[in-house]
Parts: structure tokens; C-alpha cells; sequence
């Protein structure tokens, strides 16, 4: 998601091309070329300038509507009704070739991960992991983080793991379904004791009220978060010895 | 002293240009093209053929129409009057093409978007949304809708956003 303007003149963008399996816009303004994923002109007037990121989350309807029941959805247009994805489409798209593939790495090309940048690193998550263990603490660069999967058990977000107003780090633990103490938090803190939701917002506790800071993610197959982002790394899955 | 045939000097000046706007109208799409690996040098260079190509083929097409009328004067057959202006409407043809970006063809964008209400809208509850909040506006992209069009131009309380998938 990008803020479509640069110094001022607003930009509407076509798909004009694929690079790397990651595609190119063309901005009717300028005629130049920008790379969809990186935000970056790479050829054109405009050659060299970035767009600003608009931060977004990948959520499930459900759970976007229940945190913005004033929100307004993308209204389908009916003559195109029939050539939108099937329900499955993401299941088809794992078969899809790829020409990039980093086999050095263990991960299938098409291994949907959740990207972070930010704090001058890049890392990635396997996308099963998050949805799996529901809270991970880990660091970005030497920044602590936590990457929260919501109740509907896809939607993810990522945090800094930071407490306004506590100058510790805290852990978070995830609160099991039904507990009666926190019955509408995901996870509580070790620092205050708070319950906190999925906005990573304290709902009770100690610091009820407060809000971690997001950390932009994006939702991506390693192939193309890899391929844009070389420094990366990568969260392994903590085994058990 | 030995003259050049017509038709052999019409094939001298024509067949170049044929050549040449074959090569500008297709090498963009050659590189630029789904399940391939683009390089960076190999990107850059098509992208300034696409960007670059336009005076060029009005050139080619205008040394075509010059060849085709410098023929015609000499050529009274009729068949090789057909072919050869079968070869220049060729280069005129591949100049036209060159107008045409086939990505933004198979790709049309969505027009002005419109929206529907959270609470009015059918969407199942599992289907997955690309959401924003701008200002304070919240919006949200159902994924197997925006994946279609892969960039929607909106503007979000008054910001302008290019939403892509």
C-alpha cells in the first residue's frame, strides 16, 4: 500500500510489467516505473524516488469489521465478478512456477512468510509458525518485538515489545480461550500483569489504556521477500531437546 | 553501366526498417514478461526502449512510406504493388503496436473504486482484506477482489493511495 503522490502531484498508477516475478506500475503523470513491492521509481523522471508506505494489515473481514464497524469495503464491480479468485486461489498459487527460487535457504520458494523491516533489519516468519504458537517474541535488528495471530487464527500483527511508561522488557504470554480473569485478551505481560487485545492495546492491568507501537509487516512468499530484501533473516522454530 | 533493380532497392531501404521496428517492439515484452528472471541492466535497457522507442518508429515508418512511394512510381505490376505495401503498413503496424503496453491491456485497472458500508457488506466473515486506516477513514481490500485489478487508485480521506496486491 503506498501513499500515491510525490512532491505534491498525485499519481494513478497501471500494471505495466513484470520484474522478477514482482510487477511494475506505470504512473499516467510522469510515465515512469515504479516497483510495486520496493515502492521505488526504477525508471523515468521519476527514477530514484520511493512512495510512501501506507500501513496495512492482512486480517480476516470478520475481525476488521468488529475493530471498524464505520469502515467502508471495496464494492465488487459485477461485470468482473466472475473473473475474481476462487475461494482457493491461494492454494492454486502455490503450484504456480517460480523462475527465483534461494534453495540455500530450506524454504520452498512459495513458503508464505510474514516480512518486517524496520530498525535497520529485515527478518522474516514462516506464516504456519505465527499461526501456530499464537505469540512470538523475537527481535527486529536489536529491537524486541511480538507478532500476535488474532482469534480468528490467520490475521497477524507485529509490535514493538515495549511498554509506554515501563522501562523493562516484558515478556507476553498467551492467555488460553475462556480464562475467566482476562476473557477478553489474547495475551498479558509479565511486566504490569495487563491483558492486552489484538490492537496491542491494554484492556486491563496496569497499564490499561496503553497501546504497543506496530511494526509494518507484509504478508509475502519468501521467494519475492527474499529476492527484494537480501539482507534478511529468517525466525527458525525453536525445537524442544 | 549495371543499375539496381527496383525491387532490390526497395527491399534495401524496407527491409531495415521492418528489422528495426520489430526489435523496439519486441524486446520490452520479451524481457518484461511473466515466469523469467529480469536482470537489473536488462530491465533498465527495456524500460528505456519502451520510454525512448516513440520518435524512432515515426522515423522507421515514414523511411518505409518513402521507400513504398519511390517503389510505386517505378513498379507497375499490381501484385508487387500489394506486397509491397503489405510491408510497409507492416512497419506502420508494429509502430502502432509499440502505443500499446499488453500488461495494461490483461491487466485494466479498476475504474473510480466505490464502496459499501462494513455492516451492509455480504463478504464472508473468513475472506481476507487488505485494511488501512487513514486519517480517519478505515478501508479495507477484499483480497481475491484487489489480487484481480492488482492496483486500485483511491483516495482515503483526501490522501492518495495506490492500493496493490
Amino acid at each position: 500500500m503506498w501513499r500515491a503522490e510525490v512532491d505534491g502531484l498525485r499519481l494513478r498508477f497501471h500494471l505495466a510489467g513484470i520484474n522478477d516475478q514482482n510487477f511494475l506500475m506505470r504512473d499516467e503523470e510522469t510515465g515512469s516505473y515504479w516497483q510495486q513491492i520496493t515502492g521505488a521509481a526504477v525508471s523515468g523522471p521519476l527514477a530514484g524516488r520511493r512512495l510512501t508506505l501506507v500501513p496495512s494489515d492482512e486480517l480476516t473481514f470478520a475481525t476488521w469489521k468488529a475493530e471498524e464497524p464505520q469502515g467502508t469495503v471495496l464494492r465488487e464491480v459485477a461485470a468482473d465478478t466472475g473473473l475474481y479468485a476462487k475461494k482457493d486461489w491461494d492454494v492454486e498459487m502455490l503450484k504456480a512456477p517460480t523462475v527465483i527460487a534461494y534453495p540455500e535457504s530450506g524454504l520452498p520458494p512459495r513458503e508464505l512468510m510474514l516480512g518486517l523491516h524496520g530498525f535497520g533489519a529485515s527478518r522474516a516468519f514462516p506464516y504456519e509458525a505465527l499461526l501456530k504458537d499464537k505469540v512470538i517474541e523475537d527481535h527486529l535488528g536489536s529491537e524486541p518485538i511480538l507478532l500476535v495471530t488474532a482469534p480468528d487464527g490467520h490475521s497477524v500483527r507485529a509490535f514493538r515489545r515495549r511498554i509506554p511508561g515501563v522501562a523493562s522488557v516484558p515478556d507476553f504470554y498467551r492467555v488460553l480461550a475462556g480464562q475467566p480473569v482476562l476473557p477478553a485478551a489474547l495475551m498479558m505481560d509479565s511486566a504490569t500483569g495487563s491483558g492486552w487485545n489484538f490492537q496491542g492495546c491494554a484492556i486491563t492491568g496496569k497499564s490499561i489504556g496503553a497501546c504497543l507501537e506496530r511494526v509494518e509487516s507484509i504478508k509475502d512468499y519468501w521467494f519475492d521477500w527474499r529476492h527484494f530484501n537480501p539482507a534478511t533473516t529468517v525466525y527458525r522454530v525453536k525445537r524442544a531437546r | 553501366m549495371k543499375t539496381t533493380h527496383p525491387g532490390r532497392r526497395f527491399l534495401l531501404y524496407l527491409f531495415p526498417c521492418l528489422l528495426a521496428s520489430c526489435i523496439l517492439l519486441v524486446y520490452p515484452v520479451y524481457v518484461i514478461r511473466p515466469f523469467r528472471a529480469q536482470g537489473a541492466r536488462e530491465l533498465s535497457w527495456a524500460l528505456a526502449v519502451t520510454r525512448y522507442r516513440a520518435p524512432f518508429m515515426l522515423a522507421l515508418v515514414a523511411a518505409a512510406f518513402t521507400a513504398l512511394v519511390w517503389y510505386w512510381r517505378r513498379e507497375r505490376r499490381w501484385l508487387r504493388r500489394a506486397g509491397s505495401a503489405a510491408a510497409a503498413l507492416a512497419v506502420a503496424g508494429m509502430a502502432a503496436a509499440s502505443r500499446v503496453n499488453i500488461y495494461e491491456l490483461m491487466f485494466h485497472p479498476l475504474g473510480p473504486p466505490s464502496f459499501t458500508a462494513a455492516g451492509q457488506s455480504k463478504l464472508d466473515g473468513d475472506e481476507m482484506v487488505i485494511a488501512i486506516q487513514v486519517g480517519q477513514v478505515a478501508r479495507a481490500y477484499p483480497i481475491r477482489n484487489i489480487s484481480y485489478y492488482h492496483i486500485v487508485n483511491d483516495l482515503v480521506d483526501g490522501v492518495a493511495v495506490a492500493a496493490t496486491y
